[in-house]
């Protein structure tokens, strides 16, 4: 072997130094030298022997990728790139996420006052939690995506029943890694929907000890606190990104071996000719793939960007307060089906024997649905279904949000929709120098000093108006649908059963401090029945300083 | 394939772009969080003081007015919270008046939290056995310190006295109407008790029952309406030899932890009345001048 001082000799310094170059280029390409990649990047034919199949048998970042794929399979159709995009999320994921890990520490002391340094302190801190918080509700969002198109076009059929498996444990994992990392601000919405949740592991059937046991395995103290924020910061960053690894590698492991599964209308039925690839059907994965992927790679990481920055913003409320729960905690949206069931059944029956029976009926789903067409005409009733299964998901997750069977009395929930504990508000929309002083009923909005405040007290007369009826027919409200039920007389309307008779309703703002106003909303609605008595008296205080600029995040494009 | 790349490129090029703006903005944007959220914190302090401190300092800080659970008024045991003793600068007279050396901030958060057993004041913080955790005690404290404005710090001083310098100078005093305001809206039988029962007497200020006939030998030269004139407006002129505390003599703290601004509290004859009740005359007598220092903010209130 001629070193390299031998060849500046024979060459002269530049023509080694090339040589050298193209040398070292194929080394850490595993086979493709500086012309060959001139050759890809401009669309010519490769030479033979085809250099672009080396870098996949003899390099490492390659090795699992499949050297060509069958072009049927390359177009948007039919597997939409989601599990690419899938892979992809969970390694933006992993990216944003070791950012963040850098500034936070999980203790319940340290934790909350983190977050607000990331967000308050460090350059690009509050970028950063939103692409993670975003990425993660976009990996959600595409990991079941990527499991309906799955179902849709039969690709869970034989041979590829272990791979629908191991994607249900990905699925499950997904979910379960976007549920720990979602106590980790410590606020009152990562501590008490994350409380909510766990408090379902008390229900374990059994002896008592069994689901005491369980509660302190998953809390690590009766309640969720230090060891508890531990112990989800472990599984977040530690055991479950390490499980979902594994399992991806087996699952995308089987997606090659078995071949990318072929439109269903391209092969005879009960036929998986997807290993055996013609020759002139072959798509290469260098140059073509591989320039598609970093093309969809650019593109979605512009998508993500943008939208961490004009669309989403992750939520930060206030500290954790094991003595103060909010109204209306609710699941995070993803696992907000699990809290609609919850409110139809018993605890038990549904954490215990429905979602576990359904779980187990997905995973298994290859095995007993054993058609051996993939064409869609000949799935109709499971791809209806499918539908039906979806739509039933769209509806429990609503069921789970607190509009369904969990409303509190009338007056509170008009207090709760103008001024919550937590969260934003149609008046937290209006500045704070639109705040008038003064004293204001829900049909003011006419009269209002500005169009934010006017904006904020039509919300007012809207929420009253549901939840407010009339006696007399000329009141201002809808009229009163009286249910007499023996010792207790209920009011209702249109919209709900309980509903305050001829209610007065006032937003009084006043100046508290320099810098800040009081907003006060006072309800009041006198017994029918029993004249000198009230029905409803509510009040609730709110305040607001100069600086807090709750109308910025309400916004949509920040 | 081309297109591919050029489609790429654009797109990493403009997320570039959108980054580089992003980045520019962000000094402007890490101080308006800042702001924001501090701003947060003193809305909750706000919603804390509101529910659990204004029944002893008032709703306003200023400890003029305060309401117990039925909505009545009752006296304000606590000490004014919203003057310019406590809040105004970096050193505010209070601190050295308490012996703190340390800054302003830790002193109000740290007197939340341990709070002043000996002088009624519960103990706030979940370090000590309290109810507040420790991001909540930050906020009262940044919410009270919110209440330094140029209204409260920037007032002109009082050139002399404000309150007449001899007692003999104030109006007759009217004994019923002083046993009505030492309760409300004044407040003194929180700490004194009344007058007539030495057992409601429980601290953390001397039982006043007993004062009348020996106020006039506290001090050399004053009679006893000077006494107890100069005791409510310059509570630390003069600290009880045996303070009794329900019968018991103890320890009375120095300087005293009797509120300082009845001067701004009461008028002329408010203090006439209380001096009245307390000695059971309606004139007084007086020897000595009893100055009110100059520089204070705030005369007598209004009639």
């Amino acid at each position: 072997m001629a070193t390299f001082v031998d060849q500046v000799r024979e060459l002269g310094l530049k023509q080694a130094t090339i040589a050298k170059v193209d040398e070292a280029v194929e080394r850490l390409t595993a086979g493709l030298n500086v012309n060959d990649i001139r050759d890809m990047l401009r669309g010519e034919e490769p030479r033979r022997p085809n250099p672009r199949l080396r870098p996949h048998a003899d390099g490492f970042w390659l090795h699992i990728r499949p050297s060509f794929y069958h072009t049927e399979v390359t177009h948007i159709y039919p597997s939409f790139r989601l599990g690419w995009l899938s892979t992809f999320m969970f390694v933006w994921e992993t990216i944003t996420g070791i950012f963040l890990m850098v500034f936070y520490t999980p203790s319940p002391d340290v934790a909350y006052a983190d977050i607000w340094n990331i967000l308050g302190n460090v350059p690009l801190g509050q970028l950063m939690r939103n692409l993670h918080r975003f990425g993660a509700e976009v990996m959600v969002v595409v990991v079941a995506l990527h499991m309906l198109r799955t179902f849709i076009t039969g690709s869970y059929k034989q041979p590829r029943q272990f791979t629908w498996v191991t994607g249900m444990v990905l699925l499950v994992l997904t979910l379960i890694l976007s549920f720990s990392g979602y106590l980790l601000p410590w606020d009152q919405l990562a501590y008490w929907a994350v409380t909510v949740a766990v408090s379902a592991a008390e229900a374990t059937p059994g002896p008592p000890a069994l689901g005491e046991n369980i509660n302190l395995l998953l809390r690590g103290a009766p309640v969720i606190g230090a060891g508890g924020l531990l112990r989800f910061y472990l599984l977040h960053v530690l055991l479950l990104p390490l499980l979902l690894a594994i399992f991806f590698f087996v699952h995308y492991y089987k997606v090659v071996i078995h071949g990318h599964s072929l439109p269903p209308g391209r092969e005879a039925i009960g036929e998986d000719t997807a290993k055996r690839v013609p020759r002139d059907e072959r798509t290469y994965f260098l140059p073509d793939i591989a320039t598609s992927e970093l093309m969809w790679s650019a593109l979605t990481i512009l998508f993500l960007v943008a939208g961490a920055i004009w669309f989403y913003n992750a939520p930060l409320e206030r500290h954790a307060n094991p003595l103060v729960t909010p109204l209306h905690v609710v699941a995070p949206w993803y696992l907000a089906w699990s809290q609609g069931w919850l409110k139809l059944a018993d605890k038990v029956f549904i954490a215990f024997i429905f979602i576990p029976g359904l779980a187990t009926a997905f995973f298994l789903m290859p095995y007993f649905e054993v058609g051996k067409s993939r064409r869609y005409a000949d799935r109709r009733l499971g791809i209806s279904v499918s539908m039906l299964f979806i739509a039933l998901m769209w509806i429990s997750n609503w069921m789970g949000s607190p509009e369904y069977l969990v409303q509190s009395s009338p007056d509170q929930e008009v207090a709760q929709e103008l001024l919550p504990q937590e969260g934003h508000s149609a008046l937290k929309e209006v500045p704070y120098d639109f705040l008038e002083p003064g004293t204001y009923t829900p049909f003011d909005a006419e009269d209002a000093p500005n169009p934010y405040l006017a904006a904020a007290l039509e919300e007012f007369e809207r929420a009253m108006q549901q939840r407010s009826c009339s006696l007399s027919d000329d009141g201002p409200y809808e009229p009163c649908q009286v249910m007499d039920q023996g010792d207790t007389v209920r009011y209702g309307n249109r919209f709900t059963n309980d509903a305050m008779p001829d209610p007065e309703a006032q937003l009084i703002i006043d100046d508290y401090q320099d810098n800040m106003r009081r907003l006060t909303l006072v309800f009041s609605a006198p017994d029918p029945q029993n004249p000198g008595n009230e029905l409803y008296a509510y009040t609730r205080t709110g305040y607001r300083h100069e600086m807090s600029n709750y109308e910025e995040e309400t916004r949509l494009l920040q | 394939m081309q297109t591919k790349i050029i489609i790429g490129t654009i797109a990493f090029m403009l997320t570039m772009i959108i980054l580089g703006f992003i980045a520019l903005n962000e000094p402007a944007r890490l101080e308006a969080f800042s702001a924001a959220y501090e701003g947060r914190s003193i809305e909750n302090g706000a919603e804390i003081f509101v529910n659990n401190c204004a029944t002893c300092h008032g709703i306003d800080g200023t400890a003029t007015q305060c309401f117990d659970a039925t909505g009545a008024e009752t006296g304000c045991v606590g000490l004014p919270l919203n003057n310019a003793d406590l809040l105004c600068g970096n050193r505010p007279p209070r601190l050295d008046a308490m012996g703190w050396a340390g800054t302003k901030s830790d002193f109000i958060e740290g007197t939340i939290a341990a709070g002043r057993p000996w002088a009624g004041m519960p103990t706030w913080g979940q370090q000590f056995g309290g109810p507040l955790q420790s991001n909540e005690l930050r906020d009262v404290a940044l919410f009270v310190q919110n209440w330094e404005s140029e209204t409260l710090c920037g007032g002109e001083e009082v050139e002399g006295p404000v309150w007449p310098t001899r007692v003999s100078d104030l109006p007759a005093g009217n004994p019923e109407n002083g046993a009505n305001i030492y309760q409300v809206p004044l407040g003194c039988n929180a700490c004194h008790g009344l007058v007539e029962d030495e057992s409601t007497a429980n601290g953390p200020g001397p039982w006043l029952g007993a004062l009348a006939a020996e106020a006039a030998d506290r001090k050399e030269g004053y009679t006893d309406a000077d006494y107890i004139y100069e005791s409510i407006l310059l509570p630390n002129a003069h600290i009880a030899p045996e303070c009794l505390i329900g019968g018991n003599p103890s320890d009375c703290p120095e300087p005293s932890t009797m509120l300082s601004n009845f001067g701004q509290r009461m008028t002329e004859q408010d203090m006439a009345d209380i001096i009245a009740y307390i000695l059971g005359v309606t004139e007084f007598e007086s020897n000595v001048d009893v100055v009110y220092p100059e520089g204070s903010v705030a005369p007598p209130a209004e009639e």
